[in-house]
């Protein structure tokens, strides 16, 4: 593997960054729906070396060819999304999109359904992996359950397509690697010592179900009905385009009308869906249900 | 009259008194005039020569021109390095950016002027970004007004320290924008505040209408498309991280500020901007405007 230049003389605004590699971000992002900006450029770089030392690739630029005329281009791809969300799973990953949660979500969630008479909330961590994300969302909703929540109650479906991932999940037994961001308190709160790992204790373990789920198996999503909030982080991005549609519209189906999707950092609908709208929250962004538009256009 | 009124009038006469407030850094107007002459007649020698006279400016404008913000993969040693590597255009926008910046009170006020300096100068950069990106106009125009928008926050911390602490306060515990809190418990804003000093200044007619008007674009006139774009600037700083220093409880969808109804007339391709990418590629402005100012406020 040829040797990197330095990222960090690499100009956010001003300078370009090298081209090839701007050109495999662009291409990521187009394909996958995942951005890197010029300051995660050097962790894009460190994974297509990667994947250049397993091919015994010396330049960016034939590499970038694997990625893009070369006939097992997307076996490549999903290769190197892979490397870029490996070790992506962890607990409280995305702080700022679960404070936004917290602080905001959470309570006009609560306004739009203070007038009916249950108060029952359903999350779906969709994608969930090996189950940090559920866990951390019933430990979120467990710390609010003497204020905002009280007298609420929380249901979190955990889905996942791959059945090892969803066996670790029931098991809750985490290394370093998972816990590294979570504070003491929540780890004393939440969490049992075995022996070098950590176990979700019963409490965190509570009101979460899991199962296998297709997303793209239109039947069973059908019955994924009354969403307030929708979690599917690095999960799309190996979808394409007709399969992402697919899911994205199931998912607006899904969410009652004040519903919430949260994507990944720095993954994007764009080109893939004109229902759902943008929305900028403190530090994270997530997708609301615009009006269904009228025959002829956008709604004003 | 109300008590708000009386309270509005109160201040507005304070305001316009304007005597605490310190005149443009004195290197700054004929440096910027000298400036604006057609790019071919300027000597790198005279700009250098101008800087030079405030050595404190010189030293911040050289770090500013060795952050990967302003330049390419250099190192400048000198400010005739600088003039040379960066070009006309840059400087200016450099050393108006400190010395416009410089102007802040130097003892404690409410709003720490490093929280400040980088929501303004994050608020120019991001102006540029936006400009470039939908090719609006010239984006060093973009970078000023951005970088000059919350003149009047300057002023309401010299003219109305204690008033504007409140107001400040009020926006912090409560989650809400500043100008709104402003409204509320002072009756005006840091818009009316900033006119002042901006018809004083005799600053450009659009950078006047971005002070007067970027928190409701629709009263702008003549300049409506730039005031729009700062808007949409601001409020993107505002909901990344470069805040005043608390964060608004909030969520805004960008599609329904009046500032993108106003920019889209400008430009028709507006509604097809990837706004997620556009957010996306902040990133890479926070942890350089957040180091940057450190190292400058240190100098």
């Amino acid at each position: 593997m040829t040797t990197a230049p330095s990222l960090r003389a690499t100009a956010p605004t001003d300078g370009p960054p090298e081209p090839e590699l701007a050109r495999i971000r662009d291409m990521i992002y187009q394909t996958a729906g995942i951005f890197h900006p010029d300051n995660k450029l050097r962790l894009l770089q460190d994974r297509c070396g990667r994947r250049m030392k397993e091919l015994k690739i010396e330049t960016m630029r034939e590499y970038s060819e694997c990625l893009t005329i070369r006939p097992n281009r997307h076996a490549e791809l999903v290769a190197l999304l892979n490397e870029i969300t490996i070790g992506e799973t962890s607990f409280f990953r995305n702080q700022p999109q679960l404070d936004a949660l917290r602080r905001i979500v959470i309570p006009k969630i609560i306004e739009a359904k203070s007038n009916l008479p249950l108060h029952r909330l359903r999350i779906w961590s969709a994608g969930c992996s090996t189950g940090e994300e559920p866990y951390t969302l019933r430990m979120l909703a467990l710390e609010e359950a003497s204020s905002q929540l009280k007298d609420w109650s929380i249901d979190i479906l955990a889905t996942d397509l791959n059945e090892r991932s969803l066996a670790h999940a029931q098991a809750a037994v985490y290394g370093s690697y998972s816990t590294r961001n979570l504070t003491p308190a929540y780890r004393n709160k939440y969490f049992t010592a075995q022996e070098d790992k950590l176990q979700v204790n019963a409490v965190a373990r509570s009101n979460i179900s899991f199962s296998r789920l297709n997303l793209s198996d239109d039947s069973r999503m059908t019955f994924m009905k009354s969403m307030d909030a929708i979690f599917c982080c690095n999960v799309l991005i190996y979808f394409d385009l007709a399969s992402k549609r697919k899911v994205i519209q199931h998912f607006y189906n899904n969410l009652l009308p004040h519903g919430y999707l949260f994507l990944g950092h720095s993954e994007s609908l764009f080109g893939v869906n004109d229902d759902f709208r943008l929305i900028h929250l403190p530090g994270a962004t997530a997708y609301v249900k615009g009006e269904r538009a009228p025959a002829g256009g956008r709604p004003l | 009259m109300t008590a708000a009124t009386a309270t509005k009038q109160a201040l507005l006469q304070r305001l316009e008194g304007l005597h605490q407030i310190p005149t443009i850094p004195a290197v700054l107007a004929p440096l910027l005039r000298y400036l604006q002459q057609p790019v071919e007649q300027l000597d790198v020698q005279k700009v250098t020569d101008l800087l030079s006279q405030d050595k404190s400016l010189a030293a911040q404008c050289l770090q500013m021109a060795n952050s990967p913000l302003f330049g390419r993969a250099q190192n400048v040693q000198s400010l005739r390095g600088a003039v040379m590597s960066l070009g006309f255009r840059h400087v200016s926008d450099i050393a108006m950016s400190c010395g416009v910046l410089n102007m802040l009170p130097s003892e404690k006020t409410s709003l720490d002027p490093v929280v400040f300096w980088e929501h303004s100068l994050g608020c120019a950069l991001v102006s540029r970004h936006i400009a470039r990106k939908i090719n609006f106009g010239d984006p060093g125009k973009a970078y000023l007004a951005g970088l000059l928008h919350d003149l009047g926050i300057i002023v309401n911390l010299w003219v109305l320290p204690q008033e504007f602490r409140a107001a400040w306060e009020k926006g912090k515990s409560e989650g809400i924008p500043l100008h709104e809190a402003e409204q509320i418990t002072m009756g005006l804003t840091h818009c009316e505040s900033g006119r002042l000093l901006a018809e004083r200044w005799a600053l450009a007619p659009e950078l006047l209408e971005v002070i007067s008007y970027h928190h409701t674009p629709e009263k702008s006139a003549e300049h409506a498309g730039l005031v729009a774009l700062v808007q949409l600037a601001d409020l993107l700083c505002r909901m990344s991280g470069l805040n005043y220093g608390y964060v608004e409880e909030r969520q805004v969808n960008i599609e329904e500020e009046s500032g993108f109804g106003l920019l889209a007339r400008h430009v028709t391709a507006l509604k097809d901007l990837d706004w997620a990418r556009l957010t996306f590629e902040l990133d890479s402005y926070m942890d350089e405007v957040h180091s940057l100012v450190r190292a400058i406020y240190r100098t």
